[in-house]
């Protein structure tokens, strides 16, 4: 008489519910497409574009200007800087939060991401220029992403 | 009902007992290669987990509906809050812990419409059910669920969370099952000591 070990009979458990309590055939591909929807930011709520100004432009096509969003009682401050087809963002979140910023350009999948200051600080370096959004994920996580509107850079 | 069991012996089987190390190395990978910007990654970590999720949601009797609003529920906190998550490996664990929370809130906020406790009813049904099923358990896969089946409620919960879990966490089963913390391990001991005595006596090659 063999003894069963206990990942054997685990086995047993799994192959028995998997066949008589099957996953739905649906769910997998209705599980990707939420999954995809969520993700594609589609249902993060926009900020609002509040406040715009330019400075003064620099020589040989460097210029800066600056950008203020509101959501909620979110408020953010971003100068961004244009120095030889690169850019760069400074932001200012107020109040300061923790929270995780990420830079999604337009044209590429790749990712920028800062991380928030005690004192509502971040910046994004060696960021292209083109169309450019701004998702933010507060690390309270009971608490929604938002994103800025694409801008142009 | 009717499977091609292949294979299936009193022997242990190498590949189920390595397979769910190989789904929580696929859901680390799929996170890993969504958040460095693959979308695919997410495809992947949404169809290795989707059925794990399921099968653990579902031991919390919540109606096929309400099981799938559970999995859904728990994708979307994954993608709006994947900064939650530091460490890659955890995935996972996450994951069925945060199924495992909603399907304990959904099944507890459902409960009071049910007009008996299931607890009380729980030991008649499977009698029943194998009874019915006695005329056709010639065949292996019939024959193993009616080991699994005739197992008192608790035990096939808890066999079935632990089985398709990673090491979930025992203080949170105990009280999703309303169990003492200290005895998860030792009842899982017992039910799947259970379990080895109803396989040997529903027959077939494990005698």
């Amino acid at each position: 008489m063999s003894e069963l070990s206990r990942d054997a009979l685990l086995a047993i458990v799994r192959d028995v519910w998997t066949e008589r309590d099957p996953v739905p055939d649906h769910l997998v591909a209705a599980m990707q497409a939420a999954a995809a929807m969520a993700d594609s930011d589609l249902d993060v709520e926009l900020m609002s574009l509040v406040e715009r100004s330019t400075e003064l432009a620099g020589a040989r096509g460097s210029s800066a200007y600056t950008l203020r969003f509101v959501h909620g009682d979110t408020d953010l401050l971003l100068r961004i800087a244009v120095d030889n087809g690169r850019s760069r963002v400074d932001g200012w979140i107020v109040p300061a939060e923790p929270m995780t910023i990420r830079a999604l350009p337009g044209d590429t999948t790749g990712s920028h991401a800062a991380v928030v200051s005690d004192s509502g600080r971040f910046e994004l370096t060696d960021l292209p220029v083109g169309l450019m959004r701004l998702r933010l994920e507060p690390h309270d996580v009971a608490r929604p992403a938002f994103a800025t509107p694409t801008f142009e850079i | 009902m009717a499977r091609t069991g292949s294979g299936r012996g009193g022997a242990e089987r190498p590949g189920d007992a390595a397979r769910p190390n190989a789904v929580w190395t696929q859901a680390t990978d799929g996170f890993n290669r969504w958040v460095g910007g693959d979308p695919a990654g997410l495809d992947d970590l949404v169809a290795v987990m989707t059925p794990v999720l399921w099968h653990v949601v579902r031991a919390y009797r919540l109606s096929e509906t309400a099981a799938e609003d559970v999995v859904q529920t728990t994708w979307l906190a994954l993608v709006r809050r994947r900064t939650a998550i530091l460490d890659p490996v955890a995935v996972g664990g996450w994951l069925t812990t945060t199924a495992r929370r909603e399907a304990w809130r959904v099944a507890n906020a459902t409960t009071s419409a049910m007009p008996v406790e299931d607890e009380d009813l729980a030991p008649l049904l499977p009698r029943q059910r194998s009874a019915e099923e006695s005329a056709v358990q010639h065949d292996e896969g019939d024959r193993l669920w009616a080991a699994v089946d005739r197992l008192p409620e608790r035990c096939r919960r808890l066999l079935r969370i632990v089985a398709f879990e990673d090491r979930p966490d025992y203080r949170e089963l105990a009280t999703d099952l309303g169990m003492p913390v200290g005895s998860i391990g030792p009842t899982r001991g017992r039910c799947l000591a259970k379990l080895r005595v109803a396989l040997m006596e529903t027959g077939g090659d494990h005698r």
